[in-house]
């Protein structure tokens, strides 16, 4: 052997040395820091993740308080239209209702039929219900008429009219026959 | 010159290859780069070990904010759909069209000569309101007193804020009967009027007899 060479089997062991190198690195970078890193990094995305729900939660919170002040008028305003009807099937006390109102300004015989309901297309109103209903009203006079129309409109602010007919009648000329086409708006029970 | 004879050389030729034995060398370059990197991995498990302690902290303080956050974004949305449900029904109720200060208005323009005998309105969200009224004139000139009840009720829903007020005769027709007005007899007229007009700037509804408007 020479000075300054190297010998076969020299280079073989400088061989196997380099591999066990390349092995050593491999399995450190793949199977000890890098899931080492890896880990950490995904807890330091979690930390900034919970840190940042935290501040918008706090944000949130505020909001919250304030929305409850700014709201207090139509949640009063919403329980005010909620306690406009009563529970049950509005073809259950409807139909009283309306004739009993009448009654009071002295219109008889109203006869209250429900002509047909359905959902509102607006998303807002997916708990409520529009109700359609046919009043008849056989035996009105029409200044009282006048008055009870007023009357219920100002009464009913969720009942509108749709339609009014009224008709002399041939046997009673003092009354007229009216029928009166109204939607309320009704929450869903 | 002094002659050295070294009866070793063989000895120490093998000694000196064994200390430049490269696989000798590179595992000693190996253990070494293994423990710095074994160090370098224990001062990386210490740091991932603290930050694992600082995220169970932080999610310890989320666990106790949590449910409060979660119950605010839930009265939130309740709220937020309070309001826009309010906001709808409010809208609602100010579009509807009152048909008290209408009769109202109809009821003024109605002199004692004539007689209504039908009414048929209609409210339709973007035709406005409809009317057709039906009924007799009678006085000498029964066609003028059929206009001048046109001309009024067209100036009566002038005057109570309507848009686009239109009314005109859908029939105009003498009839044989005759009538007796204030003692005198006078023919009289059949007529027919389409009312249309638009509910804007609505009035506010008539008070019922004996109570306070309540909106």
């Amino acid at each position: 052997m020479t000075q300054g060479r190297l010998t076969k089997d020299q280079i073989q062991k400088i061989s196997l040395s380099l591999v066990g190198f390349v092995i050593l690195m491999y399995v450190y970078f793949s199977f000890f820091l890098g899931p080492l890193n890896r880990s950490r990094n995904t807890m330091l995305g979690k930390i900034r993740d919970t840190q940042s729900k935290m501040a918008s939660s706090q944000d949130n919170l505020s909001k919250a308080g304030k929305l409850e002040q700014q709201a207090k008028t139509a949640t009063s305003r919403f329980a005010a239209f909620k306690a406009l009807n009563p529970e049950g099937a509005p073809i259950a006390w409807f139909p009283p209702r309306i004739k009993l109102f009448f009654a009071n300004q002295q219109i008889d015989k109203a006869v209250a039929r429900l002509e047909n309901n359905s959902a509102f297309k607006q998303a807002e109103l997916a708990s409520w219900m529009k109700y359609s209903w046919l009043i008849d009203l056989p035996q009105a006079d029409y200044a009282k008429l006048g008055k009870a129309i007023a009357e219920l409109e100002n009464a009913e602010p969720l009942l509108a009219l749709t339609r009014v007919s009224i008709k002399n009648t041939t046997d009673q000329p003092e009354f007229q026959v009216v029928v009166l086409s109204a939607t309320t708006v009704i929450e869903k029970q | 010159m002094a002659l050295h004879l070294n009866l070793l050389h063989e000895q120490i030729q093998e000694h000196r290859q064994r200390q430049r034995d490269p696989l000798k060398i590179g595992m000693m370059v190996l253990i070494t780069i293994g423990a710095l990197l074994f160090l370098y991995y224990g001062w990386n498990a210490y740091r991932t070990l603290a930050i694992k302690a600082r995220l169970s902290a932080v999610e310890r303080e989320w666990a106790k904010v949590e449910p409060r956050v979660t119950a605010a974004e839930k009265r939130s949305n309740e709220l937020n759909d309070i309001i826009k449900t309010t906001a709808v029904l409010d809208e609602y109720v100010e579009h509807r069209f009152f048909w008290g200060p209408f009769m109202e208005r109809l009821t003024r323009c109605v002199a004692p000569n004539i007689q209504l005998t039908s009414l048929e309105g209609t409210v339709t969200d973007d035709k406005g309101v409809s009317v057709s009224i039906e009924g007799v004139a009678a006085a000498r000139e029964p066609r003028s007193a059929a206009e001048d009840l046109r001309q009024m009720l067209s100036e009566q829903l002038g005057q109570a804020g309507y848009g686009d007020v239109k009314v005109e005769f859908k029939a105009l027709d003498d009839l044989e009967t005759i009538a007796n007005v204030g003692g005198a007899s006078v023919p009289m007229a059949h007529y027919i009027m389409a009312v249309n007009f638009q509910p804007t700037n609505k009035p506010r509804p008539t008070p019922g007899p004996g109570k306070a408007p309540r909106r």
